[in-house]
């Protein structure tokens, strides 16, 4: 890949890396970026496409089997840890779990580098105060170095957080005229939707005297605040774009992360028509602060609502809202006519007929017990031997799980194996199959298909096209278009926490296609 | 930020200080409660003397394990080191001498250590394995012993009374609680040990060796239990008993926990420890000079015991065993 | 070509099942050598009288372990249970043996209200509880020893039924009863889902807070239960009953193959952990080693079988 050499040598340049992990998997695989100083540079994948692998190379945290690293064209060995890392001018602010939320402002932001203000083994406190305010103060950080990490808002914490990176290379740099290269992993992550523009607009101020590398797959945010921006799909760098003298669509970005285009979206018509006149479900102005407000919709009898909209964007917290794993604040839910409490636990969401289906794995199966207990587990009622009596038939539970296997083409030796042993897409389909088996009324799909190979997708939507058939109606969220073009009756376009625009699949298509 | 109310300093932190140590107002409540019913018996030096034996025994048990509290784990087994401690003191006795006492601080920290490695190398809750090795101790005390508690008088000297209604034991305790606030308050490693407790992915992530600063939490915990069981051995009679009593090790737990020191780790520590085994003991005191049987005053401390656990479990997540 | 008969992998897989009787089988034959008498009649019958009470608490606890959580209060639980008879048998009569189980089962269900309820760590709780009870336990004995003289209720354990004792077939009956709730029944299939996969046993329609509280309900039963029985028994006690169990308790529990980390498992595992655990006690005895050698012994069998069972794929931090 060749591109536009500025006159000066980069500030930090990797090229050609190469990272594989057990011999097998290709985390990365001949990738190389460049970062100038004072610039904001994008990398964007999915999930898995490398991002992380990569960053945790530039921090030392893995060493690449083949690659090499520039600062200001000379060249320098990887470092091998964090600390050497920050010695060079690279540090990294993670995506959640960096706050230590018990510290105080001052004990967190100097937090490994303690070593430098002792003294007759005694910490130096004023000494250690002194230095957070200087970094603080310097960077117009509105906060009391005093107060502990949990008291700050989040946008304050991920402040701190910056700092803290900026401070250790400070502190470990090896010549006094680094610039500081700071790694932003997801930094809006955990942040509530409001305050994402103030911790960019603080990070812009920042731009003067750091280069930033912002890792992200919130496409909006990238194209928006990034100079220059990175795909990475499958561990390879499959596009890169100047955005300070391109035009680039969110819809180009998105077409390199996924690797598909939307011509390439499926349309299978006459699925309206199964959409019934009964209305299973209901949300009137379903409102959880900072994470989405005012989401409004009925749901009909055999009819799937596809929420659309970039990560981020609240669709995740209203599924998982209706599944029962987050309350709301505000607004009702209703079922069947019944309004459900804010507060109600999942096991009740299943009484009123509301199956979950996640494809994260592990979240709802039993990944040690065997296929024929996974899918038993909430057909439990079906496979007792008498209707009175409490007690289970494993032979019904076994023909029940036959069937489903086989229904579903599940490549396992038997039902009674293990569901740690299966393949991903196995583990989905067994999933699905106890779905298939219950009927709820209502299935909430998340990501159902995330991160398994196109032979047990098409077998997933067949099923679920079959359950939305014989009246089942479902709720969709996913990062793949096409999906919501197989699947969905209704799309509800979703931004910023809030409904955008209903479009029937039609009009997604050419919004989509566009 | 500079507070523009610099006369409301005083009040403002003392509000602040019982925002953050509540069991202050409870052990006021009840000093003044006990004088209130029966002052004649309450206000009275031995009383209080007595008071500050059981506050020296509280602290010293518990002031290691309130440690190892702040990471978030367990630490039951310093009613083992004590015990164990006093009988290999009584059996080094003729070999070593007025030595033999060094013996205690020893295991202590053997044992800490040997704790510390096997919970982080084998993950085993902490609460399982140091109870485990509780009753080991308990077994090797009493083989030791011939299952006879054994009276060593050589070191009663060190809690000779030298001021009248002041305990000895208790101006011991003092440097011990002392040094142990300053390893948790003023080194790099009390620092990393406040922040394993509070977010052990995040200080991996801050470059912190977890497994390493584990360790030293629970050896600290036992330095800590050895150097203060050479005070509580004399101070608590010259003799270890061969019975374990389930009220020694409950007491302190209560004193950590109704300190203030959530089980969930992060935060409190030794410092909030003595403030709950004073209240404890002071609690307990007042209880048993009440009119109440002595038998009621044992189902009031566990009452006392899950009312602290059920606080001081607040926000707890991710503990394995549920 | 003539092939093992065990493989290599199958060994490893079974692990769990294979190591308890090879052990079981090895303690057996080991004290029978030393000690002839060990499997005489006599001898038999004095195995019986310590496993039978011992096998009925640890089936309650295997419920508890089995979920996930532990139950430091069985002990107590038994112990007031079986005070409670030798109390008030002369007042009640043989209402005392309702009141018994349902002031443990009740017990049970503060427990399980401060694990599902209040999020309070299952051994925390339990502790608390269970000091609560040795207070009440201590308070209504006065310390003292006590007889029954009650032949009838005497009875209820040591009727002689084909030359083994009634507590025998109560024990067998509560064991059977226990592996089949746990295997047979979807309260049993519930526990192992709790255990297994907390937030997957709620989206699976458990209610897990109720299921919770029920399984420690279950196991304040069983411990009940055990403390009549022992009483029984025994015919009198004193505050020291159950005093040297907590640590083999637990230890039959791990040693038959139940993990700490929940949903592996089961009571019929611990009948094994139970012939393990109350075997070697007794062979122990036999060649004249006090009880504090055996603590130490159970100790360290706790700890190792805690080691060898635990599922650290499971867990990221251990607390």
């Amino acid at each position: 890949m060749s591109m536009a050499t500025p006159a000066e040598a980069p500030l930090l340049e990797v090229r050609g890396v190469s990272k594989t992990f057990d011999g097998v998997v290709r985390a990365l695989d001949e990738v190389t970026i460049t970062v100038h100083q004072n610039e904001i540079v994008g990398v964007v994948g999915e999930n898995g496409a490398g991002k992380s692998t990569l960053m945790k190379i530039l921090v030392g945290v893995y060493a690449p089997d083949k690659g090499e690293l520039y600062y200001r064209g000379r060249r320098v060995p990887f470092p091998r840890d964090p600390k050497e890392a920050a010695g060079r001018g690279i540090s990294i602010v993670y995506q959640e779990k960096g706050v230590i939320p018990h510290l105080q402002v001052y004990q967190f932001l100097l937090l490994g580098h303690e070593d430098k203000y002792v003294k007759f083994s005694s910490l130096q406190i004023d000494t250690m105060k002194r230095v957070a305010g200087e970094i603080l103060e310097e960077l117009r950080v509105d906060c009391d170095i005093e107060s502990f990490m949990y008291e700050l808002p989040l946008s304050t914490q991920k402040m701190v957080e910056i700092a803290k990176a900026i401070l250790s290379i400070r502190l470990e740099r090896e010549d006094t005229d680094t610039t500081p290269i700071i790694i932003l992993d997801e930094p809006t992550a955990p942040l509530a939707i409001e305050e994402r523009q103030g911790l960019f607009n603080d990070i812009l101020a920042m731009k003067r005297n750091s280069s930033f590398i912002f890792v992200s797959h919130i496409i909006p945010e990238v194209r928006e605040f990034a100079d220059r921006v990175y795909v990475l799909r499958d561990g390879k760098q499959v596009a890169y774009h100047d955005l300070t003298r391109e035009k680039v669509t969110e819809e180009d970005l998105f077409r390199a992360i996924v690797g598909r285009g939307s011509s390439e979206y499926l349309y299978k018509p006459g699925l309206e028509k199964a959409v019934g006149e009964e209305i299973a479900l209901t949300a009137s102005n379903l409102t959880k602060n900072s994470y989405y407000y005012d989401i409004s919709f009925h749901l009909h009898r055999g009819e799937c609502i596809g929420l659309f909209g970039p990560a981020g964007s609240g669709k995740s917290e209203i599924i998982r809202t209706i599944a029962g794993l987050v309350g709301f604040d505000k607004g009702s839910l209703t079922v069947k006519g019944q309004t459900v409490k804010a507060d109600e636990l999942p096991h009740l969401r299943l009484e009123r007929g509301i199956g979950y289906f996640s494809g994260e794995t592990g979240k709802e199966l039993f990944l040690n017990w065997p296929i024929a207990k996974n899918i038993s587990i909430v057909n439990i009622g079906r496979i007792l031997l008498t209707g009175r009596v409490p007690v289970i038939s494993f032979s019904a539970e076994r023909k029940m799980a036959e069937r489903i296997v086989k229904k579903l083409r599940i490549a396992a030796p038997s039902v009674n194996t293990d569901c740690t042993s299966l393949s991903g897409g196995s583990k989905q389909k067994v999933s699905v199959g106890k779905w298939l088996e219950r009927s709820p009324d209502i299935l909430l799909l998340e990501d159902p298909t995330i991160g398994i190979d196109v032979g047990a997708r098409e077998d997933i939507y067949e099923v679920l096209l079959e359950m939305k058939k014989s009246g089942a109606s479902m709720i969709l969220v996913s990062d793949d278009p096409k999906e919501y073009s197989i699947l969905c009756d209704t799309i509800i376009f979703i931004k910023g926490g809030r409904m955008q625009r209903v479009l029937s699949p039609a009009e997604f298509r050419e919004v989509t296609a566009a | 930020m500079k507070n523009p109310a610099r006369k409301n300093v005083v009040p403002q932190v003392l509000i602040q200080t019982l925002k953050t140590h509540p069991v202050i107002l409870a052990l006021i409540g009840f000093v003044v409660l006990f004088s209130a019913l029966y002052p004649e018996r309450f206000l009275t030096p031995l009383n209080f003397s007595t008071i500050l034996k059981q506050f020296v025994t509280l602290t010293l048990f518990a002031l290691g394990p309130s440690i190892v509290v702040v990471t978030g784990s367990l630490d039951l087994s310093y009613v083992g080191i004590w015990m164990l401690g006093g009988i290999l003191v009584w059996l080094l006795m003729p070999i070593t001498g007025m030595f033999s006492i060094l013996v205690i601080p020893l295991l202590g920290l053997v044992t800490g250590f040997l704790i510390g490695v096997i919970q982080v190398k084998a993950k085993i809750p902490s609460f399982i394995l140091t109870l485990s090795l509780l009753v080991t101790y308990w077994g090797i005390t009493a083989t030791l012993s011939g299952g006879y508690p054994r009276s060593v008088r050589e070191y009663a000297f060190i809690t000779a009374s030298l001021i009248p209604h002041l305990p000895t034991a208790f101006l011991w305790s003092i440097p011990i609680i002392l040094a142990a606030i300053f390893v948790m308050k003023r080194t790099r490693i009390g620092t990393y040990i406040y922040a394993i407790g509070s977010n052990e992915e995040g200080a991996q992530l801050a470059g912190i060796n977890v497994d390493k600063h584990k360790i030293l939490a629970f050896t600290l915990s036992g330095l800590f239990t050895g150097v203060g069981a050479v005070i509580l051995f004399p101070h608590l009679g010259g003799a270890a008993p061969v019975e374990l009593n389930l009220n020694n090790v409950v007491g302190p737990l209560v004193a950590i926990v109704l300190g203030g020191t959530p089980l969930v780790g992060g935060s409190g520590g030794p410092q909030r420890t003595i403030l709950g085994a004073l209240t404890y003991a002071v609690v307990y005191r007042g209880l048993l000079l009440s009119l109440l049987h002595p038998e009621a005053v044992q189902l009031l401390v566990g009452l006392l015991l899950i009312v602290s656990i059920v606080v001081g479990s607040r926000g707890l997540k991710g503990v394995t065993i549920t | 070509m003539a092939r093992p008969l065990f493989s290599q992998g199958w060994l490893r897989r079974n692990m769990t099942t294979v190591g308890p009787i090879v052990a079981a089988i090895a303690i057996i034959v080991g004290f029978q050598a030393v000690n002839p008498f060990f499997l005489s009649h006599d001898g038999m019958i004095t195995l019986v009288y310590a496993m039978s009470y011992f096998l009925i608490a640890a089936c309650g606890l295997t419920f508890v372990v089995m979920m996930g959580s532990f139950d430091f209060s069985v002990v107590s639980l038994l112990k007031l249970a079986a005070l409670l008879c030798v109390l008030y048998m002369d007042k009640l009569g043989f209402l005392v043996i309702p009141l018994a189980l349902i002031i443990s089962t009740g017990l049970g269900f503060i427990n399980g209200l401060f694990v599902a309820r209040f999020n309070v760590p299952s051994f925390m709780a339990t502790l608390g509880v269970s000091v609560v009870v040795e207070g009440a336990a201590l308070y209504l004995s006065k310390g003292f020893l006590h007889i029954i003289y009650n032949e009838t209720f005497r009875s209820l354990a040591t009727t002689f039924i084909a030359g083994l004792p009634s507590i025998f077939y109560w024990a067998i009956g509560i064991w059977l009863i226990s592996t089949f709730i746990a295997i047979y029944t979807p309260f049993g299939r519930r526990t192992y889902a709790v255990g297994g996969n907390l937030i997957g046993a709620g989206l699976s329609g458990i209610n897990v807070e109720r299921h919770r509280i029920y399984v420690f309900m279950l196991s304040g039963f069983l411990a009940g239960l055990a403390g009549v029985l022992y009483m029984a028994q025994l015919g009198g006690g004193s505050m020291l009953i159950g005093a040297d169990m907590p640590i083999p308790l637990f230890a039959s529990v791990v040693a038959g193959g139940t993990a700490l980390t929940g949903g592996v498992g089961g009571p019929h595992r611990t009948l094994l952990g139970v012939i393990i655990i109350t075997w070697i006690q007794a062979g122990m005895l036999m060649l004249a080693i006090g009880r504090d050698t055996q603590m130490i012994v159970f100790g360290l069998i706790a700890l190792g079988m805690s080691v060898a069972t635990i599922d650290r794929k499971r867990i990221k931090i251990i607390k």
